[in-house]
């Protein structure tokens, strides 16, 4: 006899984590399945965790997590090979409670967030690889889309009323549950980071910082190069993360190597000066599944629901809290079927009505466009970057012209390089699906 | 990589890994990867250069103690050649940080 639960939920990353909280807080027996011997031991992330989504799902929980620094500081960098043109903000009342976003490492992370969900009733198995998912055969004898528990690697069944897979970016079993089908690499996007120890003093120092402040850093152009995509550094108490990366298919078809492309980063002179003397402790990789709208696959069916990477929410920069925010609809939904005591389609379509109502629903919606442009455009981050650092050495450039010579010479750069519209647009583009700020 | 020009060291060397007997990365057909596929993208694309094209036997060699599962590879590859799959549980990489 297997065992049984209310719900069964695989991988505790943040959607998983969210869910099986939440499910257990409801008194519901939950599983919470990890592959990795412990939580964040297979994944990495944009650094930062943010304030205002978790705490619809954990209240304060800055104050118990273990988080690295509060984010006071962003910046965007237009890149080229020995300039920048920075855009930023420093905003020092996020460094105060309630703060608004912290950087984070996910082997801690998410180690507290599955042991919120632990300390809630629900049980955690990590080193447990889930490789299918179990139907009910009771009709007939013939395979129902009812389904009713997972297979682990180990051959045991463990059986629930529902399966909730917040399984990740490769999402196999909700690709075997036929919900998904396989994601072309132009909707993925791949970065790579490297983590940096480095004394907390000369952090403070180099990102103009104070105490506990932290900053994440976005660069467009040099480092993806002739790519769309980005770099970025964060800021950890005594590391800094470094990370590239761009659409698979644009770095696959250029025959980059991430690995060099990172490294090729790091020895950019604006770079170098931020992590020198700092030793390298750690190398991660990551797909990111940035297909969008189109993408998105059905999230339910009878005793199964999607959440996090694995259903493809993510919109701009977002995703790990999104990840967290899906994964509570999930279980808020699971609460309403168990309570119902009906596991079907029909009252697990809840959670998509739900979805739908959310905000990064409705931007995943409205952003639909961004992947058509950016597959016709691979370009434009180069583009942008490339002129707008053009222009800016024409400006700041000290010499002996008249104004209006300058001016001329100033609209000049600006139109040679490609239709100025174009740049517009690419700016745009850049700030519609990109997200930056 | 083994040991690359950039920076002269294995970035595979900063990590933990519990290496399972058997590999998690199959070939689900030898000849193709030879016969179908000309850029071998798994080759430039996998962060941890587990792939090498070997020109002597006209095979790929497969460096799966190597391997950090994110699963470049699978998508990026033109022929869905590659039958990838996680690590039995608790195998692979295990990231810090």
């Amino acid at each position: 006899m297997a065992d049984s639960y209310d719900a069964i939920v695989v991988g505790a990353g943040p959607a998983g984590s969210a869910a099986a909280y939440i499910m257990a807080q409801n008194a519901l027996s939950v599983t919470l399945l990890e592959r990795g011997p412990y939580p964040g031991s297979k994944t990495m992330f944009g650094g930062t965790v943010y304030r205002r989504p978790l705490e619809e799902i954990v209240p304060a929980f800055w104050q118990e997590a273990p988080l690295e620094r509060p984010v006071v500081k962003d910046e965007l960098w237009f890149m080229e090979g020995d300039s920048a043109v920075n855009v930023g903000f420093t905003g020092l009342r996020f460094g105060k409670d309630p703060y608004n976003k912290f950087t984070a490492q996910r082997s801690v992370y998410d180690t507290w967030f599955a042991n919120k969900a632990v300390q809630a009733g629900a049980d955690l198995r990590t080193s447990t690889l889930a490789t299918g998912l179990v139907y009910d055969k009771s009709l007939l004898g013939r395979r129902q889309d009812r389904v009713i528990g997972v297979k682990l690697d180990t051959g045991e069944e463990m059986h629930a009323d529902v399966v909730v897979l917040a399984e990740g970016v490769n999402a196999f079993l909700t690709k075997e549950a036929g919900l998904r089908r396989e994601i072309p690499p132009h909707a993925m996007t791949f970065y790579v980071e490297e983590v940096v120890a480095l004394e907390a003093g000369k952090i403070n120092e180099r990102f103009q910082l104070e105490g506990n402040e932290g900053a994440t850093y976005g660069m467009i152009g040099y480092p993806t190069a002739g790519t769309v995509g980005k770099g970025g550094i964060y800021t950890y108490k005594e590391h800094v993360a470094i990370v590239v990366g761009s659409y698979l298919d644009q770095m696959s078809t250029r025959s980059h190597s991430p690995y060099e492309l990172l490294q090729r980063f790091k020895n950019h002179p604006l770079i170098k000066r931020l992590i020198q003397g700092g030793e390298t402790v750690h190398y991660k990789a990551n797909l990111i599944p940035k297909g969008g709208y189109d993408f998105i696959p059905r999230l339910y069916m009878d005793g199964l629901l999607v959440a996090g990477d694995a259903a493809m929410m993510i919109s701009g920069r977002r995703g790990t809290d999104l990840a967290a925010l899906t994964g509570m609809h999930a279980a808020e939904t699971v609460v309403q079927a168990k309570a119902k005591g009906d596991f079907s389609s029909r009252t697990l379509a809840t959670y998509m009505h739900k979805l739908n109502n959310t905000f990064f629903m409705k931007d995943i919606r409205s952003a639909r466009g961004g992947l058509r442009y950016y597959r016709r455009h691979p370009d434009s981050d180069y583009l942008v970057a490339s002129v707008l650092n053009d222009m800016a050495y024409e400006f700041f450039t000290v010499d002996m012209s008249t104004k209006s010579e300058k001016r001329q010479r100033l609209m000049k750069t600006a139109l040679d390089r490609q239709v100025p519209s174009k740049t517009l647009m690419d700016l745009y583009e850049g700030y519609q699906h990109w997200g930056v700020f | 990589m083994g040991k690359t020009p950039a920076t002269g060291r294995d970035p595979v060397e900063l990590l933990e890994f519990k290496t399972d007997e058997t590999s998690h990365i199959k070939l689900k057909r030898e000849t193709t990867c030879r016969e179908k596929c000309v850029k071998k993208p798994c080759t430039t694309i996998c962060p941890t250069e587990v792939y090498n094209w070997n020109h002597e036997t006209a095979t790929l060699d497969i460096q799966y103690p190597r391997c950090i599962e994110c699963g470049a590879c699978r998508v990026a590859c033109p022929t869905g050649n590659l039958d990838w799959h996680y690590p039995r549980g608790g195998f692979g990489v295990a990231y810090r940080y």
